[in-house]
């Protein structure tokens, strides 16, 4: 038996085991059968396959021996089998990148391209992008050009790609194959027939399978855009060329299109009235994934188009669910929950579809669904009230999910469900009891966590006392058998916090003492404080009872709840209340950021830190902020749940954060601007300021010579208002010298005191002037004024590179006219919470009514927000939620003087004859103030 | 979402077997492309081996075409003893990603005599990888047609092309004719 016939019965044994090969034994094997002669076809197929299956598996071979391997590979080149070719080319692009030496074959596999096997051609195009490098695409144009245009389209779509392929090395080449690539998006190639033949699965029944994919027009179209994209017009040329009659055959490519065209209306929306045709047109198409692409391209450019247009994609978007395919379902009914998030009422012509998918195979969907209809069931029903039962249906549909679903996805639900209740507070019976049923159930702690959580919030802001009382109770039941230590502490904290003010706290006493008696020393601990904190809260004989559970507690095994114990009777008997009880919190952030500022100077330690600056936030004000951030979070994470639910490693979206903690950003905004303010000494004697505008308004285009915008100080004790405008010199040759800026207000009584002008800005530089008015007082009649602004400067030319002005150049003095800046009374207010806007509004003395037409809206929608924009207040109730066919509105809004009185505004829109009109009834602490509110909105 | 424009539409072809081992792993990275803003976790072996199993505990004998997962979408097909996955970016359309994989997995099954499982896989790679390139290269679909894609891949020598130059029989052979021809010359020339 010879050597060579003993290793082969080696190789058959390795073969028929699937553990993978010894990687330095390939490598030996290579480099000796590719160097043998003769060339050993089937052996070397084999091998390379071996080869490929390290590359593949994520082996990496060092780089002298990837260059070893690299020019053993390249004798193969000798063999004219086609088959071992193919192979040869494929083992060769997967490992161009391992190898420094690619450039040595080049000449082979042109040699190949020009006049080689129709069969390894395209792989030889395809490899040929991998090894060609700047300086020698020029040699490769010919040969790009011919087969750009070659009747067989795998030659064709392989040049294509390379080409593309090579567009960030050498764009400038690839740019002379423009007219080739036009001439074959709109030519006809035909796979050529015979090879199919190749394999004998066709056998010679050949002629049922389809002539060509037309997949060329597809990478011809991705090229050219690339080639094209600087142009806009030769683009909307090649759009309208290619979507007429039916120039493209391959639904690739009409995605490609469709693509293209989205990219242009984002940059110029004023097109679409060209193109929405074109769109549309897809909407009916034999692929389903040209109809998805049109219709997720047209979402994106919803606020483009009419609403019987959009009604032409709900159509499309229905009909897509009940196909048979899953991921098409899945894709429709992912478009269609990013439809209901903002507009749920436009959708629930699908409700039927949608009830019918909660039972879909895939859980993806089935998730998708229920968070839909939950939305479209609250558009429903917010104003008529008669949806009740719809609820009911989906709950019970729900419930009976529930158990065959995993907990990710349970997760998701109870954010919906949470999400729908916050916005109908309404609905809320029902949800909170599907809430509390499930809490009932086995689960895990982060799925417990997050029903607790949501209910958590629901308690915070609901209205209804009733319902606050029901979930506590729920919490009350629930930690009895709590086997998650970390849970029973917070729902005890909670209960300590909420149960003082309920109408029976002996039932809520009595559920915490059981912990005191049954739980571990950590529960234990805090249920000692939630007692205190009820014995501070009601007094009397709730505190004469608890002081005798508590005493028992001084016995206790463990140190840290006989200290809690003894430490809350101390209080308790002191009547220490605030001790126990904390009314106001200290505003985080802000805390944080002065506190690093004072640690981060030595110099700072001689001073003690003094809290009192940090603002200190009553728990009204508290929960507006954590309201926002809630209604904040609740509407961006929407846009990404099912993402996120899917995902274990839960990587939380960057962007929620940032929406999150904008408020707590608009404190630490206020801050800055009053420490700014502060080194100023001009302003030194206003006092505290008491409110600024958070975001800049821009005094004139962004894209300007300068670009100006200003920002409001008031200091309501001082009686001062100081306007910064923030100018930017966007000229690059010149300097501006003694800026200043005159404003001048139309109510007299404002009188200016002082600007304190800018010596000198620089080219892209922002500089500020501050001007200094006098403002009138809440008594006098007029408090709102607008101001016309005039930037007066001197120009003068940078003469040379670094910078200079000439000396003896005097410039010239030039003024320009900027925008008017309003002081609204939206200035004077910030938003507020309330959990029951009814009962507050009506608290509030001195009525205003006023009616207005609210200008420059055609809808609602828009109406809303520039009503809380002007007036700066908090929508509650869900209130800022319209839903689309409606013609009225009642929007209630709340929010805090500057003056510290509450203010409270009810609006009611009317939608007629394309004018919006709101009667606006304003309520204020502040005397005077609410007339002030009712006609400064606008 | 921001917008694919890109031809690069594919981020990778997986193919695991039962217990979530790759048998094939193809990560397109597409660094050139100004779009994906160079982006990719999936740098080094390690980051790739762990998105796989994270991905195999979802997907796994739950038959679900298509997920998504951790800003990715996935649509897989899994039969016998492996799962033939595509991973593309979240945004793309997914019944084009799920064509492709369902292309991909009908050319797998004609080529591969409608047994895909593991064994046939390691025995029959040259075909499997022919067919993955022939159907996705760097990230760019290249065909979506099962008939074109068969047709591509050539199928293995039956056996080695024996053109065997017997080397002994040849160096004879020389040996002879160079015998023959100095003999003639001699013969000729003196």
């Amino acid at each position: 038996m010879s050597t060579s016939s003993y290793k082969k019965q080696e190789y058959a044994g390795t073969g028929s085991s699937n553990a993978l090969p010894d990687k330095m034994a390939v490598f030996q094997d290579c480099i000796q059968q590719f160097n043998a002669t003769p060339v050993k076809t089937k052996r070397c197929r084999q091998l390379l396959a071996r080869l490929l299956r390290l590359i593949y598996t994520g082996e990496t071979f060092p780089a002298q021996e990837s260059t070893t391997l690299f020019f053993s590979i390249s004798k193969l080149f000798q063999h004219k089998d086609s088959s071992l070719r193919q192979l040869v080319y494929l083992t060769i692009k997967e490992l161009s990148s391992l190898s420094d030496d690619i450039l040595m074959v080049t000449s082979s596999i042109m040699k190949d391209i020009q006049g080689g096997d129709v069969i390894y051609k395209p792989n030889a195009i395809r490899t040929l992008s991998k090894v060609l490098d700047p300086t020698t695409v020029f040699a490769a144009e010919r040969l790009f050009k011919n087969a750009i245009v070659d009747k067989n389209p795998i030659i064709s779509s392989a040049a294509l790609i390379s080409s593309y392929n090579l567009l960030p090395n050498a764009k400038d080449v690839v740019k002379r194959f423009t007219n080739e690539t036009l001439e074959t998006i709109q030519s006809y190639k035909q796979f050529p027939p015979t090879q199919f033949q190749l394999h004998e699965y066709y056998g010679s029944s050949t002629s049922n399978l389809p002539p060509t994919s037309y997949m060329y027009q597809y990478h011809a179209l991705g090229l050219l855009y690339h080639l094209r994209n600087h142009d806009k017009m030769a683009l909307m040329k090649l759009i309208t060329t290619l979507s007429e009659g039916s120039a493209l055959k391959n639904s690739l490519s009409i995605i490609q299109l469709i693509r293209y065209i989205n990219k242009i209306l984002n940059d110029d929306e004023s097109l679409v009235v060209h193109l929405y045709p074109i769109l549309a047109g897809f909407l009916k198409h034999r692929s389903d994934m040209v109809e998805l692409e049109a219709c997720k391209t047209l979402i994106n450019l919803q606020h483009l188009i009419k609403d019987d247009q959009f009604m032409a994609i709900i159509t499309t978007l229905q009909k897509l669910l009940g196909v048979p395919r899953t991921a098409t379902r899945f894709a429709a009914i992912r478009l269609i929950n990013k439809v209901s998030i903002k507009h749920p009422e436009k959708i629930m012509v699908v409700n039927i579809e949608l009830e019918g998918l909660i039972n879909d195979s895939n859980r993806s969907i089935s998730t998708l669904a229920i968070t839909t209809l939950l939305k479209t069931m609250g558009a429903g029903t917010v104003d008529s009230g008669a949806g009740g039962e719809n609820v009911d249906r989906l709950i019970t549909r729900m419930t009976s999910l529930m158990d065959e679903i995993t907990e990710d996805f349970k997760i998701v639900i109870i954010e919906a469900i949470e999400n729908l209740a916050l916005k109908f507070p309404s609905k809320h019976k029902k949800l909170v009891a599907f809430l509390t049923d499930l809490l009932r159930d086995d689960g895990s702690l982060q799925l417990k966590s997050s029903i607790v959580d949501a209910l958590f919030d629901l308690i915070k802001f609901l209205p209804d006392a009733s319902a606050k009382q029901l979930i506590l109770m729920n919490l009350c039941e629930f930690i009895e058998d709590c086997e998650f230590t970390e849970l029973s502490v917070r729902i005890l904290h909670l209960l300590g916090d909420e149960g003082p003010n309920t109408t029976n706290p002996s039932y809520y006493i009595r559920h915490i003492y059981n912990r005191l008696v049954l739980e571990n020393s950590i529960v234990r601990s805090s249920a000692v404080i939630s007692l205190a904190k009820f014995a501070a809260v009601c007094g009397g004989d709730v505190a004469k009872n608890i002081k005798i559970l508590l005493s028992r507690c001084l016995n206790d095994v463990d140190d840290e709840v006989r200290d809690r114990t003894a430490l809350s009777l101390k209080f308790i008997n002191n009547n220490q209340k605030k001790l126990i009880v904390s009314s106001s919190k200290y505003d985080l952030a802000a805390l944080e950021s002065k506190l690093t500022h004072y640690l981060n100077d030595q110099a700072n330690f001689s001073t003690k830190f003094d809290i009192n600056e940090i603002p200190l936030l009553s728990s009204e004000e508290l929960k507006s902020l954590e309201y926002n951030r809630k209604i904040n979070k609740l509407d961006s994470s929407t846009t990404d749940v099912t993402e996120n639910a899917e995902s274990v490693a839960g990587t939380p979206a960057a962007e929620d954060k940032s929406g999150a903690d904008d408020t707590a950003n608009e404190l630490l905004k206020q801050q800055e601007y009053a420490q700014e303010l502060s080194l100023i000494p001009e302003f030194a004697e206003y006092g505290k300021l008491s409110k600024s505008t958070i975001t800049p308004f821009y005094l004139t285009e962004k894209e300007n010579e300068f670009v100006v915008t200003v920002v409001k100080h008031f200091f309501i004790e001082a009686q001062k208002l100081v306007l910064q405008y923030n100018i930017t010199n966007t000229l690059p040759r010149s300097v501006l010298q003694d800026i200043s800026v005159i404003a001048q207000p139309d109510n007299e009584l404002y009188e200016e005191d002082f600007i304190i002008p800018l010596a000198e800005l620089k080219p892209d530089s922002t500089g500020t002037v501050y001007v200094s008015f006098s403002t009138p007082s809440i008594e006098d009649e007029e408090l709102l004024a607008a101001f016309g602004n005039t930037v007066a400067y001197t120009n003068k030319d940078i003469i040379d590179d670094e910078g200079n002005v000439d000396e003896r150049d005097d410039g010239w003095s030039d003024e320009y006219q900027i925008d008017d800046l309003e002081v609204s009374a939206g200035d004077f207010i910030n938003p507020l919470y309330n959990s029951n806007f009814s009962a507050a509004y009506d608290q509030l003395p001195n009525p205003e009514t006023s009616v207005v037409t609210v200008g420059k809206a055609d809808s609602l929608e828009v109406a809303i927000s520039k009503l809380r924009a002007s007036l700066n207040l908090m929508p509650l109730d869900g209130s800022d939620y319209v839903p689309s066919d409606s013609n009225s509105h009642v929007l209630k809004l709340f929010g805090k003087d500057v003056w510290g009185g509450k203010v409270g505004v009810l609006v009611r829109l009317a939608l007629t004859g394309g004018k919006i009109v709101a009667k606006i009834e304003a309520r204020a602490e502040t005397e005077g103030f609410s007339s002030i509110v009712a006609n400064g909105a606008y | 979402m921001s917008l694919n424009i890109s031809l690069y539409t594919i981020s990778a072809v997986l193919i695991l077997d039962n217990e979530g081992e790759r048998l094939y792993a193809n990560y397109y990275n597409h660094s050139g492309s100004q779009e994906n803003g160079g982006e990719s976790h999936f740098q080094t072996l390690a980051q790739q081996t762990k998105f796989e199993s994270s991905i195999f505990s979802k997907i796994n004998k739950a038959h679900q075409d298509i997920i998504l997962y951790d800003n990715h979408l996935i649509t897989y097909k899994q039969t016998n003893d492996i799962i033939l996955v595509i991973v593309a970016k979240i945004n793309e359309n997914e019944s084009l990603i799920y064509s492709t994989v369902a292309t991909l997995f009908e050319s797998l099954n004609i080529l591969l005599d409608n047994t895909i499982d593991k064994s046939t896989i390691i025995s029959k790679y040259d075909l499997v990888s022919l067919a993955i390139d022939e159907t996705i290269d760097d990230g760019i679909i290249i065909e979506i047609e099962p008939a074109i894609i068969v047709s591509r891949v050539t199928n293995a020598p039956k056996f080695d092309t024996n053109v065997h130059v017997d080397l002994d029989k040849g160096i004879f052979d020389a040996l002879s004719f160079a015998s023959k021809k100095i003999g003639e010359r001699l013969q000729q020339g003196f």
